[in-house]
């Protein structure tokens, strides 16, 4: 009865605080080209909760995040999005990504406003991360 | 007195137990322990470089290493005590299986005692677990081969 007397009250603030996490639900970073259309196509996706898309020359990073009870079609929902940007922009790089990691990383590129040079880098390296498997 | 009777005896005399206490306690309990394992992951996820997919060796592996300081002290039996399942079934419970196993033989030396008797309660775990991952591998396998699938 203790430990339920110690945890019912951490349980309560914790959901309290969930509460107050509403932020802006989509961000883009790099050049605001047709930033309109993206916002467009991942809006009509029922979904999606939030996302991060950084665009910089010819490549874009879309990072999102799925509805809770979505996530049990996560890769499946990730590899539909990544068919319906490259039917979009078919001489565009396009690169979707549904993983939390990728998400923070962006955010964390779009809050630091990393230079052009280095976003390169940082960007080819989030691919290779997500390609990773064990 | 007849075996029947004894029987009614004794199902009289026996307490119920609380069944939906139990549950309670037990989810509430594995609940908070998943909790931590998420805290783990976003942990690794955060400050190293581990994705959605690759962060699950970490997090076990450090669950387990929590489970195993807890044995060691003695406090995980208390809360196994206390929520049942709630503690055995996440990973921790088999770290606790491990180690007090590794802990109990340690009196009959390291290779007799450790060696021979630390995979006495998980082994069954270990072995069932590779058996049926063989066979549903294979099952996989042999639909992929036909065409019914795909990896």
């Amino acid at each position: 009865m203790k430990l339920l007397g110690i945890m019912l009250p951490l349980l309560v603030s914790l959901s309290l605080l969930s509460g107050c996490g509403e932020k802006e639900k989509f961000i883009v970073y790099g050049s605001p080209e047709n930033e309109k259309e993206v916002e467009a196509i991942l809006k009509e996706q029922k979904f999606v909760d939030k996302t991060t898309v950084i665009q910089y020359d010819n490549s874009m990073l879309v990072a999102v995040q799925i509805k809770p009870w979505d996530k049990w079609k996560k890769t499946k929902l990730e590899k539909k999005l990544q068919k319906k940007f490259d039917e979009k922009y078919p001489n565009k790089d396009v690169f979707v990504s549904a993983d939390y990691k990728i998400f923070y990383e962006a955010n964390k590129i779009k809050r630091e406003q990393v230079e052009d040079n280095k976003l390169k880098d940082k960007i080819k390296k989030l691919k290779n991360l997500a390609k990773e498997e064990t | 007195m007849e075996k029947e009777q004894y029987q009614q005896l004794e199902q009289n005399v026996t307490p119920k137990p609380p069944y939906f206490k139990n549950v309670a306690k037990a989810f509430l309990v594995g609940g908070l322990i998943c909790t931590i394992g998420q805290a783990v992951s976003l942990f690794y996820m955060i400050f190293f470089d581990f994705t959605e997919a690759t962060v699950g060796n970490p997090t076990v592996a450090t669950l387990i290493f929590f489970a195993m300081i807890l044995t060691g002290f003695g406090l995980y039996k208390k809360i196994g005590q206390f929520a049942g399942a709630g503690s055995a079934v996440p990973v921790t419970g088999f770290g606790n299986a491990v180690v007090s196993a590794a802990i109990e033989y340690r009196s009959e030396g390291l290779v007799l005692g450790v060696g021979g008797n630390i995979f006495k309660l998980a082994g069954s775990v270990v072995l069932f677990g590779v058996v049926s991952a063989f066979f549903i591998a294979l099952i996989k396998f042999i639909l992929v081969t036909i065409g019914v699938v795909s990896w």
